[in-house]
């Protein structure tokens, strides 16, 4: 292992519940603690400024998110419905899905993480004005990403996060620039700028959306080669565009990186095959089975997307 | 426009077209955003707190080591009306590298250049048909649990 990420080894031992307990106070921050603030990603040249508004009410979590570069758009999202807007048009809606289903998804992940990735405290630091904690996750194997994430002392919000390969490459990071935390963030940056937008907005819930229908047997389909550590969190049958058939979703999780296996009939229209593309420390690869378009996501290195897409198999019900 | 409030900010103008430039910017409240990320930014590589402590002598070597800034404007714009666009936000995007890879701290920066002109030879970037399995896969990812935006930030990006 070449990574260097200024562990303080000393510490690492009698912490590694509680760091490993940590995830836990960042999901629930992330979640219940209301902030504005703008950040940074970058992942190779490719640099994204975005300003985050997030505000939880009686009504639940309500959640802004513009993008500062380049075109304007931006993202409203009330608790499960998700608006996209370009330049004040509306381009997309969405659900999320199934998450209700799963209140409990997180806790379970967290028992295998440390099978996976030791799990280390590395020293404070300071990120836009706020005093940040620092966690490690190192992988025991080279078919998943080291992680470092720094997390507000006071509240537990994800203030910096950096993925790297196990040369200790910088795969993509996350970072605030300026942030406020607290009660006192203007309820008026959750409302859209545009007026088209805000209209669009009030129609509420303006398409009943397609079942997801969360499968108990299995679906026939095996993965044979997921890396040791990964299990499967939940298999689904989703809509998914435009395709006529719903498409069967399993999720895996090793406890911090997740890999989806998407199953579908491999239509003349959708058939694009692609082989391997990528996005910061997420990387897509696809194959034909037969008539059957197999598509690997996750945020793990190519080779583990490669490896787990040609073990996919129809092995009957 | 980007690259007047470029010279605005560096004192490069004289008083007369400075004044003519901010009546300008009064008609047009669509380059406030613009002006206010241009200092957004700028505020932030000058913060002493939060940058580097050698961030001055070290910039302009680590501009001229920094080759990832080839990578992100390589694709073209496709109207002309956005090149002067593209070029400062290139500008924005080239200082907020650096200032990144100073953020990374005592993990090797230098590196990193390096391995990403290898990655982008490797692995073509994302399609918008690949960003849709993207967007699904990141709705039950553990990362998004922590991360409640990741799932959005290509999403808004302007691109």
């Amino acid at each position: 292992m070449m990574l260097q990420l200024g562990v303080a080894t000393a510490f690492a031992d009698p912490l590694l519940d509680k760091e490993a307990d940590w995830l836990k106070t960042m999901s629930f921050a992330a979640h219940q603690i209301n902030y504005c603030g703008v950040f940074v990603y970058q992942s190779g040249g490719n640099v994204e400024v975005s300003r985050v508004t997030h505000v939880v009410d009686k009504d639940g979590e309500h959640e802004r998110l513009e993008g500062l570069v380049g075109v304007k758009r931006e993202l409203i999202r009330d608790n499960d419905q998700v608006w996209l807007y370009s330049e004040g048009h509306k381009v997309r809606i969405e659900k999320r899905q199934v998450k209700k289903a799963f209140p409990a998804l997180l806790p379970e992940q967290i028992s295998t993480l440390k099978d996976n990735y030791a799990v280390m405290k590395a020293e404070d630091d300071e990120i836009a004005g706020y005093h940040a904690h620092s966690v490690v996750f190192l992988p025991r194997d080279n078919l998943r990403y080291a992680r470092k994430m720094w997390a507000d002392s006071d509240s537990g919000l994800l203030l910096k996060a950096v993925v790297m390969d196990d040369h200790g490459f910088l795969i993509e990071q996350y970072v605030f620039m300026q942030l406020s935390i607290g009660d006192n963030i203007d309820r008026k940056w959750i409302v859209p700028e545009s007026t088209s937008a805000t209209a669009v907005a009030q129609e509420g819930n303006p398409l009943p959306l397609p079942q997801v229908e969360l499968l108990d047997g299995p679906s026939g389909w095996q993965v044979d080669a997921l890396p040791p550590g990964f299990r499967k969190i939940l298999e689904m049958r989703r809509p998914f565009r435009g395709n006529k058939e719903p498409v069967i979703h399993m999720v895996f999780s090793d406890g911090l990186a997740g890999i989806s296996v998407f199953i579908e009939k491999a239509e003349s229209t959708t058939y694009i095959h692609s082989g391997l593309s990528g996005q910061g420390a997420a990387h897509v690869y696809n194959r034909i089975v037969d008539d059957t378009l197999v598509t690997v996501v996750g945020e793990v290195p190519p080779l583990t997307v490669i490896q787990v897409g040609d073990s996919v198999r129809y092995a009957g019900k | 426009m980007k690259q007047e409030i470029s010279a605005l900010m560096d004192g490069e103008m004289f008083e007369d077209q400075a004044e003519a430039f901010l009546d300008k910017l009064k008609r047009h409240p669509e380059t406030r955003q613009d002006w206010e990320n241009y200092h957004l930014i700028g505020d932030v590589l000058r913060q002493p707190d939060h940058v580097c402590k050698s961030f001055g002598e070290s910039f302009h070597e680590r501009l001229q080591a920094e080759p990832t800034v080839i990578a992100p404007y390589k694709r073209t714009s496709q109207r002309v009306r956005n090149f002067a666009l593209s070029a400062v936000a290139s500008v924005m995007a080239l200082a907020l590298v650096a200032w990144l890879s100073l953020q990374v701290g005592s993990e090797p920066a230098p590196r990193v250049a390096e391995a990403n002109l290898q990655q982008d030879n490797a692995i073509r970037p994302a399609s918008a048909q690949a960003n849709d399995y993207l967007m699904a896969h990141q709705e039950f990812s553990p990362s998004a649990e922590v991360h409640v935006s990741a799932p959005y930030i290509h999403a808004v990006a302007g691109r």
